[in-house]
């Protein structure tokens, strides 16, 4: 399982809500973060978060069972490892 | 080791910085922003100092920011160093709202020093602008307060750095997220963070 952990405030929230829309993830609140999980990678579209440059390129708090292949402006992609 | 938050320490009294443009530090910060002078120290040089007007401005809720003008010193300028640590060594200050920010950057722009930057950050929206010395000189607003959450987050982000630098000969972001993801995998919904 992949996990990334994204920290639950607002700045952040629309990474989290658009981790969903490019495969299936399960989400569960854990401390102040939200995990997010998938069985394959985790790829998340920086357009379609909405979120600015500025936010986006520290949205990830943690990498569990997983390592970060692309962190760009296009997008975040976090394959197995 | 004194438990943090142990202290009494109740923010900047001053930060200073040397001058070598003492008449447009004046306007750039007392005539331009609206800084009031503070106080002021003139001294004949002792030890190996040569003779100084050590100037303070306040910059509200009791902080002052200061600059050293040495009589007679030759110019100075660090041209080695890198920009990115050049910029990356700044002075930010805090005011309330948006209508007090873009007031500042009206006020910066009249003067002739137009904000090279605008950002929305994190949790701060922030206009950069280099002061009459070099110095990387932000004013930036809060977009949300603090929380117990950022200063638990800082907490694991700081575990986790100490973490990698000590087991990592070439320490590296993808080590951290590494770290910090198992320091918050073990948390459960209801943890607190020791800080």
């Amino acid at each position: 399982m992949t996990t990334i952990y994204v920290f639950d405030v607002d700045e952040f929230r629309p990474v989290i809500e658009a981790a969903g829309q490019r495969q299936t993830v399960s989400v569960r609140k854990v401390g102040p973060y939200v995990e997010v999980t998938a069985d394959g990678p985790i790829e998340i579209g920086r357009r379609e978060s909405g979120v600015r440059h500025a936010v986006w390129y520290s949205a990830v708090a943690g990498v569990v069972a997983g390592r970060v292949e692309q962190f760009d402006k296009e997008q975040l992609r976090v394959v197995p490892a | 080791m004194i438990a943090p938050g142990n202290h009494w320490v109740r923010g900047v009294d001053h930060t200073a910085f040397v001058t070598f443009e003492p008449a447009e530090t004046v306007r750039f910060y007392r005539d331009i922003l609206g800084f009031p002078l503070s106080q002021s120290v003139c001294a004949t040089g002792w030890g190996p100092a040569p003779d100084f007007v050590h100037f303070f401005f306040d910059i509200g809720n009791g902080d002052q920011l200061a600059f050293f003008y040495y009589f007679g010193h030759e110019r100075y300028e660090d041209a080695e160093i890198p920009d990115l640590l050049k910029s990356a060594r700044h002075l930010a200050l805090n005011v309330e709202t948006l209508d007090h920010l873009d007031e500042y950057e009206r006020r910066l722009t009249e003067g002739g020093y137009a904000p090279y930057m605008r950002v929305m950050h994190e949790t701060i929206e922030s206009i950069y602008v280099t002061d009459p010395n070099g110095l990387n000189f932000e004013i930036t607003r809060p977009l949300r307060d603090s929380t117990d959450a950022d200063r638990d987050d800082a907490t694991l982000t700081i575990d986790a750095l100490l973490e990698v630098l000590e087991a990592d000969d070439e320490p590296s972001l993808a080590a951290l997220w590494a770290a910090k993801g198992r320091r918050i995998a073990a948390l459960t919904e209801t943890d607190e963070v020791a800080s």
